[in-house]
């Protein structure tokens, strides 16, 4: 689509910023409606990038438990890493790849928890937590 | 802004006052957060015959806050380190009947031409950054160096036992996480395991933490002068070095974690800091307390999420916070974690 959406939310805060918010009445009004404008710019950034952010986690996570499931004493946790690894998204919708990250995020705050017990090296999980955190990072609006 | 709502305020300052002929005037909602409704307004009455017109500050419970904030703490807070000299606003009165204005508030002096950092700024204080930095960290060891039980704060929520205020703390904010969790945050939950597994060393002494001492909740003027230390609703009993590691924190560094608070460099900030609040820093404790202040900002920012998500509260700051500040704070954790 032309106007791209990223295009059409960062053209619409940047005339609340500069044109509808010194135009209202009160500072609380201003205020707000710089923060919604910021927003805006926020949810611009996140368009382009939303889908393939949970994509790539997705795939990192079921990678890890292909990994490290072979390792786990703990039979049932290792059979549902084992399932877990072996899904596949079926649909690009935020919807489905949000449920599908999800139900991956909680077997991965398990499985961590169990290595830590046990004592384990955890550097593996933490390689893909720290490219969660990364991708996830937003610019502040400017 | 409603009549009504002037009207009613104007009846109870009246009458708690004692001054019949008070009129409230210019009553307008400003900018304060996302945990209290904050006013403005002018109070006028004529005394000796000339008129008094003061300014003051209604800070009103609203119908779903960011965090389950107790007014009455902050009330207090006000009124004790306002007494013992900081610059903190003076305290008015305080009404928890819902007869007033519909919710619990309470009411302080207004201080005026000021303004407060924005933590979106990437320089806020400008020319005035050294002089502000300054400040800035010696009115917070002016807290720590406080007595708690002489400025009639001994009471307040907290734990007294040095060896075990870091653990009342982080059991506070985890089930703050795992009540407000609307989705999974493995980050936050190897935080919480890390901080058991690596506890602090003893508290060098148990005094008032104000919970979320920070840019953005002080007030300057154009001098470059510190005026108002304000939203002490989390203030509770505690080990200092937790104010001392969310001061510290990357959030509120402006870009520049080197130079916490945007203001001055942390060595220098450190030193200030031991000299007013007489405590030698032990670095080692200092380091926990500032994963903890990650890990707490994570739990402040998961509620606010789930605030917003659930339709409970759609102030935008929530928004904000639950997306920019989470995302935020995991990526500082993973990296100091990351790498331990």
């Amino acid at each position: 689509m032309k106007p791209e959406i990223d295009q059409i939310l960062t053209f619409s805060a940047m005339k609340i910023m500069g044109e509808f918010a010194p135009a209202m009445a009160t500072q609380y009004g201003q205020g707000m409606a710089q923060v919604v404008a910021g927003l805006m710019m926020m949810a611009a950034q996140e368009y382009d990038r939303a889908a393939d952010i949970r994509v790539a986690e997705n795939r990192d996570m079921r990678a890890l438990f292909r990994e490290l499931a072979p390792g786990l004493s703990d039979a049932g946790l290792r059979g549902e890493l084992e399932a877990a690894a072996a899904t596949h998204d079926t649909s690009l919708r935020i919807s489905a790849l949000n449920d599908s990250n999800q139900a991956l995020r909680r077997l991965l705050i398990r499985l961590h928890a169990q290595m830590d017990d046990g004592g384990a090296d955890t550097s593996r999980i933490w390689v893909v937590l720290k490219a969660m955190a990364t991708r996830r990072t937003l610019a502040l609006p400017g | 802004m409603s009549d009504d709502l002037t009207a009613r305020l104007e009846t109870y300052l009246a009458n708690i006052l004692s001054v019949p002929d008070l009129e409230v005037a210019g009553l307008a909602r400003i900018p304060g957060g996302a945990s209290r409704e904050t006013y403005r307004f002018r109070a006028r009455h004529m005394r000796d015959g000339r008129q008094i017109d003061r300014g003051l500050i209604l800070r009103r419970d609203p119908p779903a806050s960011l965090i389950e904030t107790e007014r009455t703490t902050e009330f207090r807070a006000y009124r004790a380190f306002h007494a013992l000299g900081l610059p903190v606003p003076e305290p008015i009165a305080l009404e928890l009947s819902t007869d007033i204005l519909d919710r619990p508030f309470f009411i302080m002096e207004e201080i005026e031409n000021c303004q407060v950092g924005s933590i979106l700024s990437p320089d806020p204080y400008g020319a005035h950054r050294e002089k502000i930095g300054q400040q800035f960290f010696a009115s917070l060891g002016r807290i720590a160096r406080a007595d708690v039980d002489a400025i009639g704060l001994g009471d307040l929520e907290g734990e007294r036992d040095p060896a075990k205020c870091w653990r009342h703390e982080l059991d506070r904010w985890q089930k703050v996480i795992e009540e407000d969790e609307r989705e999974p945050q493995p980050i936050a939950h190897a935080a919480l395991r890390w901080l058991r597994r690596n506890p602090p060393p003893p508290a060098p002494k148990i005094s008032v933490v104000h919970g979320d001492y920070r840019t953005g909740n002080f007030l300057y003027d154009e001098k470059g002068d510190m005026r108002a230390i304000l939203d002490w609703e989390m203030a509770h009993l505690g080990n200092p070095l937790e104010d001392l590691g969310w001061a510290l924190d990357p959030l509120w560094s402006h870009g520049d974690p080197s130079r916490p608070a945007g203001t001055i460099a942390r060595a220098h900030a450190i030193a200030i800091w031991e000299k007013e609040s007489g405590l030698k820093l032990d670095t080692a404790a200092l380091a926990w307390w500032e994963i903890f202040a990650s890990l707490k900002g994570l739990a402040i920012w998961i509620s606010a999420a789930r605030e917003y998500a659930d339709a409970r509260n759609a102030d935008p700051v929530n928004a904000f916070s639950g997306w920019y500040c989470l995302a935020f704070h995991n990526k500082v954790l993973a990296d100091r974690l990351g790498a331990a």
